[in-house]
């Protein structure tokens, strides 16, 4: 059993500690947010004052005799501290020579007394603490999530430079009673500012939003101005993006030393082309890979997104519009492509083409197709079926692939005839802004989802079954309609035959896959030229054969007329 | 065991502020007084910038309430008044048994006793405590205001009183006998509403035979 002294020693440590707890966790906001340690069910007991524990400072190790300080400090922004309060707690020993100095029973009621009397003066204390002018500001602190130009924070010191007369004339002290112990007297006491008027608290302006001008990508940055080199190694698909004024570029990830081909006349009559493209010597492989944050915020500038997954791009255009980089997300198209020399595939001006009529900057992935139409909104096809299999990306909104490839096979030539630019269907399907095949990865199909998810997403190649007009009259096969020609039916029978042959008519597919691997720098034109001189020489053909179809029709309904008025007259010199 | 006795500082309150005074003091003094293990609660006066400390325990919130609810009755069957509520701290000792059965004598060692003047705001004429005749519209509200930040003033002044006598008196303050959370019984007495200024002296008289000793004056 603790010796009355001990006992008393220690219920002065605790009481001093107690005290500082209180204190701290009502003078400091920091760590009144502080995280709530586990609970102390052994610290609540004493003095039966359960106090939260995250803010339970160190325990005074001192002697008990040393006088606990504690400095509550206000700190201002561009000011130096200032004290607003001061709490001192002691045990004072009674002076040997005084008279006073009281013999204690040893029956312990007097060490309940002090500890009775301890556990009151703590309430009292808990109390005063919320009554104090700082009071105020701790509950500022701790309540707003405002920012202030001030803070509260505390110092523990075992002794602390007594005032000045000038800091005394501004402090008020309140001074507890004291407690008797057998160790001495406990006295505690609290030096504080009635007033805190003078002081100039108030909420912090936040801090102003800075405008970067010449943020990477910006027309003012410097276009040669070179990105860390922490750019994600996640680019192992070759990405093939197209570039105004300078033809598709492509990329054979993850050789960043590859030469390529750039070339800049076959882009010449791209609608976009009018777009300022960057000086060539962004197009050297030394900046390559070095750009992508160029682009990207190229990209978002021009309020386009989804080029989170865009992870590596050739050298590209700082410059404010350039044709935004679209992806496939197969590495077969890629690396095809990635043998190619870059070819422009403008977007052929047509009325499903909406691209042309407005270009939609704001999604790279909205300028490149055309608007959708309702039928093909609702075909679910593979688009990977396809035998290049080199485009392949996610179905957006209902559309698949599929679509896109079927609505290949019918409007190919349809778009070849209309823009005389067109290298491949596949691809002036796919370009809007005049871009070739895209090479995608497969990490960006994701977020190329979420652009395709748009509304506004314009399906390539879209058309309606309905309308059978001018679409399905030019993938005829022109020797299919001269063998009809010759038929006996009627007119009726004729057109339904040949609409039937129309809708019947072998798809293309041999022409795209010769149109693409026999993609060159100058084949562009080559192709157009052929496809057209062959859809010239069908429609003649078709021309021709509708012709003597008219011919041979009228021919026989002459004869017949003829035959009937030769029968007339006969008949009628009988009679007579 | 003397009897302590605490007249606390005259408050000059309208109804709407009976209930945020009397709460703040009466959680004030029995928080000195709950020697039992506390978690305390602060609590955010609702018509002043004060927090006062609460014991937690429901019942004691419940009881202050009801005897709150109480006074504010009084007061409204009794406007323009002053009133008194007085919380005391007693010890219970049974006496023998008497003809009419058994008597349990309270020994009060400590009481409380908050001193209220309520003015009514509808009070017409001269106001009871000015003297002065009642001014409208904007000098109106500016008293009014001047008044609840002087009401402020003295109840922190009020809590002060407080502090400084529950630190100043302890000896008196009985042996905790139970680890509950309020250690001593208390009371909490408010006039009666069909009280009269006579009734109301005759409640103390009846204290006073109940304890056995004279009030003691602070």
């Amino acid at each position: 059993m603790a010796s009355p002294s001990e006992s008393d020693r220690k219920i002065i440590t605790r009481f001093l500690h107690k005290t500082l707890h209180a204190v701290v966790a009502s003078r400091v906001p920091r760590l009144h947010h502080a995280a709530a340690g586990p609970a102390s069910p052994k610290n609540d007991r004493w003095f039966h004052l359960a106090l939260d524990d995250h803010s339970s400072p160190a325990d005074h190790h001192g002697a008990v005799v040393d006088p606990l300080v504690f400095d509550i400090l206000l700190t201002r922004r561009g000011c130096s501290d200032v004290i607003v309060e001061r709490w001192t707690a002691r045990c004072v020993p009674p002076a040997p020579w005084s008279a006073a100095s009281p013999h204690h029973p040893h029956d312990g009621s007097f060490l309940r007394r002090t500890y009775k009397k301890c556990t009151i003066l703590l309430r009292s204390i808990y109390t005063l603490l919320r009554l104090l002018p700082v009071h105020r500001i701790f509950r500022l602190l701790c309540s707003s999530s405002q920012p202030y130009n001030y803070d509260l924070c505390h110092k523990v010191l075992s002794f602390a430079a007594p005032f000045s007369r000038a800091q005394e004339a501004e402090l008020k002290q309140y001074s507890f009673a004291p407690v008797e112990t057998m160790l001495g007297h406990l006295v505690v006491s609290v030096q504080y500012r009635p007033s805190l008027t003078n002081f100039n608290l108030e909420v912090s302006l936040p801090t102003p939003p800075l405008i970067i001008t010449d943020y990477v990508g910006s027309p003012a940055a410097d276009p040669m101005r070179p990105f860390p080199s922490s750019l994600p190694d996640r680019m192992s698909h070759p990405i093939v993006y197209q570039y105004p004024s300078r033809g598709i570029r492509t990329v054979a990830a993850p050789s960043f030393d590859r030469p390529h081909s750039w070339n800049s006349a076959s882009m010449v009559h791209h609608p976009l082309s009018s777009a300022p493209g960057p000086p060539d010597s962004e197009l050297l492989p030394g900046h390559y890979g070095h750009l992508v944050p160029n682009q990207r915020s190229s990209m978002e500038r021009k309020g386009s997104s989804g080029f989170g997954e865009f992870k590596l791009s050739p050298p590209c255009s700082t410059s404010p519009s350039p044709s935004p980089p679209t992806r496939v997300g197969n590495s077969q198209l890629s690396r095809l492509h990635s043998e190619t020399s870059p070819v422009s595939i403008p977007l052929p001006a047509t009325e499903n083409n909406q691209m042309h009529r407005s270009p939609n900057f704001s999604d790279p992935f909205k300028s490149l197709f055309p608007p959708p139409s309702p039928r093909s909104t609702r075909t679910d096809l593979s688009f990977r079926e396809s035998p290049s299999k080199s485009i392949s990306f996610r179905k957006p909104d209902g559309f698949s692939l599929g679509d896109i490839h079927s609505n290949l096979h019918m409007h190919a030539a349809y778009k070849v005839i209309k823009d005389g630019r067109d290298d491949s269907g596949r691809f002036s399907a796919l370009s809007s802004g005049g871009s070739p095949g895209y090479g995608f990865s497969s990490s960006s199909r994701q977020s190329i989802q979420d652009d395709l998810d748009d509304e506004d997403f314009s399906y390539p190649f879209a058309f309606d079954d309905v309308d059978t007009s001018d679409s399905q009259t030019r993938s005829l096969d022109g020797k299919e309609a001269s063998e009809n020609s010759g038929s006996h039916k009627s007119q009726e029978a004729a057109v339904g035959i040949l609409v039937h042959m129309l809708k019947t008519a072998a798809p293309l597919r041999q022409d795209q896959s010769c149109s693409m691997q026999s993609l060159e720098p100058n084949g562009e034109a080559s192709i157009s030229s052929s496809v057209m001189s062959r859809k010239a020489c069908d429609a003649l053909e078709e021309l021709q054969s509708y012709k003597e179809m008219k011919n041979l029709l009228l021919s026989k309904s002459g004869a017949k007329l003829q035959d009937s008025v030769k029968q007339r007259k006969e008949s009628s010199e009988t009679l007579s | 065991m003397n009897c302590e006795t605490c007249q606390l500082k005259e408050l000059l309150v309208v109804p709407t502020e009976i209930q945020d005074v009397l709460r703040c003091i009466l959680h004030t003094i029995i928080f000195h007084r709950a020697l039992g293990l506390v978690r305390p609660k602060d609590v955010e006066c609702e018509h002043f910038e004060l927090t006062y400390v609460r014991c937690g325990d429901h019942e004691i919130e419940k009881k202050i309430d009801e005897k709150i609810d109480q006074f504010i009755g009084w007061v409204e069957k009794h406007p323009n008044r002053k009133g008194q509520v007085c919380l005391s701290f007693y010890e219970v000792k049974n006496k023998h048994a008497t003809w009419f059965g058994n008597k349990i004598e309270r020994l009060y060692w400590e009481q409380w006793y908050i001193n209220l003047h309520v003015l009514n705001p509808k009070s017409h004429g001269k106001s009871h405590y000015t003297k002065a005749p009642i001014s409208t519209g904007e000098n109106a509200s500016e008293e009014s205001s001047s008044r609840h930040a002087a009401l402020e003033s003295s109840l922190c002044e009020v809590l002060f009183q407080i502090i400084r006598f529950a630190d100043e008196k302890k000896d008196h303050i009985p042996t905790v006998q139970n680890s509950e959370i309020i250690s001593f019984p208390f009371e909490i007495s408010t006039p009666s509403s069909s009280d009269s200024s006579f009734g109301w002296h005759a409640d103390v008289l009846k204290r006073m035979l109940q304890t056995g000793h004279p009030s003691m004056l602070s």
